[in-house]
């Protein structure tokens, strides 16, 4: 009843308040959701009674690859004390009721304010698309340290909240490539804080150590202390020693009794027994048992992996506002078939003087815009990238002439120069080549929906190519 | 000079046997006596007796192999960790397979622990066991007896390598005979090329190790299974409750085993190949220690077979008191043949002591040939070591007794062997304690 007489002070229908110019979307259960239409609020008061619900209501948001989403200003309401780091972190405040609506008017500013002091560039990689858009929220949130957090939910027991939401807890391992991308690149530096030991198979971290016997691999072993009598210089497990009247520990050999260690006798060694195989051994082996794929590795082969706090470098802290300039996008000298930009172009430059010599010619440009390519590495993992971008290769090489070309512009874009073709022709040619790469990936990727956008135009004489090709890809990627 | 050599020839030839007698009489009696005649004799009835034994010695490898018992190798050491890694690639080419290698590690304090670890992983050694204390070569032997799952237990050295049929040769002796307890290997001197002191020592080695061994083994009076290359029965260990501390430790557990009346035998085919001392200084070292033991143990410890008790045993009694006898008594009638000659053949003492190393030399070159035809394996030519054989005479004659002579002082008087830092303090202390 509380609620509603508080509630009663603002504008209040169907779960938007406003207040001032500002306008807030409470958000309680999944009934009230309709996520997709979220983004024309300026703020979200999550209701945190069910952590559960909070938590995937929060991971929505910030792991969406919309920036009106990611940085969606998202306060909690009626939260109890709670250890989720994703809701510790990732949240820009906690209210007691709606009464206190009106003291993150100011947050709301701030974050808008350093929202519009962001420049977009284009993404060249999954890798900075995705470290970009962290970089986005971290400079709206006015921090610059990556914290890691123990959490038992993710795969390796610690969690970097603004970049894991960005994955599921299973694949916790991919954060720390992004991160060792991150430092290669200079964009943040490490401050060691602890290390983690991972399943060499699947990279999870929740392993059960056991000590077991190098003949059998059981764990079901008998340890004892060896001990040396020196008058006689037998030596034997400690039990060799025991009888069965009383505690007095007698040599089997001199049946003296053992009385004062260091003076006539000592323990210098310890040995194992295996109760399943019988070996004896001194040193067992110790293996990791991966509690998510079973492996059971022995713990010299396990990956290890530091686990630092990094704040970001001044290269980081200007990348945030600005774009990140990685490192050359290679692929295309790596991927038969395809050749670079600068190659692209000079030959594009040479067909512009082809056409223009002759008015009976033609050639026609067409860009590939792979818009949810990055959605797909999240799910099969990066390290696919080379292996799908040749595929996606193929079908283009399959769909046009041998005289044709094709570059890779990035990883979300292909270009192709069509010659000697109609336009529309060249269109047809292009709309099969789409439906044959959605096919592939639904086919082979659990139905995943590739969203391909195509331009195709013929080459203009007069426009500098680049210009052009520029452009293309801007029309495109706002399109889509 | 020439003049009172021929003097002093007339001199022998006229005065008579007895009188010859009389001078060279610790010639004569021992040295050409004991070591001469006496062996050739035992020899050659041995080497007389060879067709027969081999026939029985075919039988036995037949049933060797027909049971295939699990042999248990066991090395203990401190420090060996390379000597390791050759050894085990060495025992691969055995023609004996069934067995085990137990590796027991003394407290090394270098590399050992880590090299053997990485041989056990990768098949090389089968139970690598370590003291992290030092506990002394008995215990470690104790430990990996301990340990081990054999019903014969070969004791090796990790510094010494083995013939590839070496372990065959070696356990065929107990299907010889079920009462045998023990059987020694023949030990060859492997780096008797390096000097001087290597060579000499593998004269002695051929002469008294090898062809001693032959006669005192077809006597029955054997006395040290070496620890460098020794096997045992499991039950026979069993029985005397595995090694006492040392040093001496081979020749105390022979004793052991000879008093509950187990054969001992030597296996001159069953070759290994040592590295000895290479300069005089480490030899005196190695050979105060051996000759140490002799007061040690058979003297104080097993004094006992001495005494006509229930474990007496005729051959146990001439074992010992040939050993004393021929090393601790000889050695002191050597000094009282010095002193007798020079009391009462002063003025001959410019020509006998000459003539006594000319017989020596004469003996031991007769010796060296006439024995090297009855051993089948040799390390080298014989003509390797004619040049080498005068040397013997003060190799054997004055080097070799000084050292025992200072060693049986040292011990009988100062029980010095209970300081000896090749065992720890902890067991000496109890040793001595003990009187053992
Ligand atoms: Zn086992
Ligand atoms: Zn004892
Ligand atoms: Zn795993």
């Amino acid at each position: 009843m509380e609620t509603t007489a508080i509630k009663s002070k603002f504008e209040f229908n169907d779960n938007v308040l406003s207040f001032f110019n500002k306008s807030f979307y409470y958000l309680e259960s999944f009934s009230t959701l309709k996520i997709d239409t979220l983004n024309k609020y300026d703020a979200i008061i999550l209701d945190a009674r069910d952590v559960e619900f909070a938590r995937i209501i929060l991971k929505k948001f910030r792991s969406h690859s919309n920036i009106e989403f990611y940085l969606k200003p998202i306060f909690l309401i009626n939260t109890k004390t709670n250890n989720d780091p994703l809701l510790k972190e990732l949240v820009d405040g906690t209210i007691i009721s709606f009464d206190q609506i009106p003291e993150t008017i100011n947050d709301i500013n701030q974050i808008s304010i350093k929202t519009a002091q962001l420049e977009s560039s284009n993404s060249n990689s999954f890798e900075v698309q995705l470290f970009k858009k962290v970089l986005n929220y971290m400079f709206t949130r006015e921090t610059n340290t990556f914290t890691p957090h123990p959490d038992i939910n993710s795969s390796i027991g610690y969690c970097f909240p603004t970049i894991s939401v960005n994955f599921e807890t299973f694949e916790e391992a991919k954060v720390l490539d992004l991160l060792e991308w991150a430092e290669k690149e200079n964009l943040i530096w490490p401050d060691f804080l602890d290390r983690v030991y991972l399943c060499s198979n699947c990279k999870n971290g929740h392993l059960s150590y056991r000590e077991i016997c190098p003949n059998c691999d059981s764990a079901n072993m008998r340890s004892e202390d060896l001990v040396h009598h020196f008058p006689c210089g037998y030596i034997g497990a400690i039990s060799d020693f025991r009888n069965n009247v009383d505690t007095v520990l007698n040599c089997p050999k001199c049946s003296k009794n053992l009385r004062h260690i260091g003076v006539d006798y000592d323990k210098p060694s310890i040995i194992n027994h295996c109760q399943n195989c019988n070996e004896v051994f001194q040193d067992y082996l110790v293996k990791a048992k991966c509690a998510h794929c079973k492996t059971d590795t022995d713990v010299q082969f396990l990956l290890s992996k530091n686990i630092n706090v990094y704040k970001l470098t001044k290269k980081g802290r200007t990348a945030a506002v600005g774009g990140i300039s990685a490192s050359d996008f290679t692929l295309s000298d790596e991927i038969f078939g395809t050749v670079n930009l600068k190659t692209f172009a000079t030959m594009m430059h040479y067909e512009q003087e082809r056409i223009k010599t002759n008015p009976t010619l033609s050639a026609n440009i067409v860009i590939i815009y792979i818009e949810n390519i990055f959605d797909l590495y999240r799910k099969i993992g990066k390290s696919k990238e080379r292996e799908l971008l040749a595929e996606f290769v193929n079908i283009v090489r399959d769909g046009i002439t041998p005289a044709d070309f094709i570059c890779i512009n990035n990883p979300s874009i292909l270009s192709v120069c069509i010659n000697d073709v109609a336009l529309n022709d060249a269109q047809l040619r292009v709309m099969k080549i789409t439906d044959k790469l959605e096919e592939l990936v639904y086919n082979n990727f659990e139905g995943f929906a590739l969203n391909v956008f195509t331009q195709t135009v013929q080459l203009s004489k007069e426009q500098s190519f680049d210009k052009q090709l520029h452009v293309l890809i801007k029309e495109i990627v706002e399109k889509g | 000079m020439i003049d009172a050599f021929d003097e002093f020839l007339n001199y022998i030839t006229t005065v008579g046997p007895l009188k010859l007698l009389r001078i060279f009489w610790f010639f004569v009696y021992f040295e050409f006596a004991r070591f001469f005649v006496f062996e050739l004799a035992v020899v050659v009835v041995w080497k007389l007796r060879e067709p027969a034994r081999k026939i029985l010695y075919s039988n036995a490898r037949r049933r060797l192999f027909i049971e295939r018992p699990l042999v248990s190798i066991i090395v203990p050491g401190k420090n060996e960790g390379l000597h390791i890694y050759k050894l085990a690639n060495s025992l691969k080419e055995q023609t004996y397979s069934n067995f085990e290698f137990i590796v027991i590690d003394d407290g090394s304090d270098d590399d050992t622990e880590r090299i053997c670890k990485s041989l056990q992983k990768n098949g090389f050694i089968d139970l690598f066991l370590r003291n992290d204390v030092r506990g002394g070569k008995a215990s470690a032997a104790n430990l990996g007896y301990r340990f081990s799952k054999g019903k014969i237990i070969v004791h090796l050295d990790a510094d010494c390598s083995y013939d590839n049929d070496a372990i065959e040769k070696i356990i065929i002796p107990f299907y010889l005979d079920d009462n045998v307890g023990a059987v020694g290997g023949n030990i060859l001197v492997r780096n008797y090329r390096e000097n001087l002191c290597t060579t000499l020592q593998a004269i002695e080695y051929s002469d008294t190790i090898s062809v001693g061994r032959i006669t005192s083994s077809a006597l029955g009076i054997y006395r040290v299974v070496s620890g460098a290359f020794g096997a045992f029965t499991r039950e026979a260990l069993d029985r005397v409750g595995g090694w006492d501390i040392g040093p001496g430790l081979d020749g105390d557990i022979t004793v052991k085993l000879r008093k509950l009346k187990y054969r001992i035998v030597f296996e001159p085919e069953a070759i290994c190949q040592t590295s000895v001392p290479n300069s005089f200084k480490k030899l005196i070292k190695q050979r105060l220690r051996w000759d140490k033991s002799i007061i040690r143990f058979r003297v104080r410890k097993h004094r006992d077979v001495f005494y006509p008790n229930e474990t007496f045993s005729f051959s146990n009694f001439i074992s010992s008191a040939e050993n004393i006898t021929y090393n601790l008594l000889l050695n002191i009638k050597w000094w009282v043949y010095l002193f007798d000659m020079a009391i009462n053949y002063t003025s001959l003492l410019k020509f006998i002591f000459p003539f006594n190393i000319l017989l020596y030399t004469a003996n031991n070159f007769l010796k060296f040939i006439i024995f090297s035809l009855f051993r089948n394996r040799k390390n080298a030519p014989v003509i390797y070591f004619i040049p080498y054989l005068p040397c013997m005479v003060i190799y054997f004659g004055f080097y070799l007794r000084f050292v025992r002579t200072v060693a049986y002082i040292q011990e009988f008087f100062f029980k010095r062997s209970y300081k000896d830092v090749w065992n720890p303090q902890k067991s000496s202390a109890h040793a001595k304690e003990l009187g053992i």
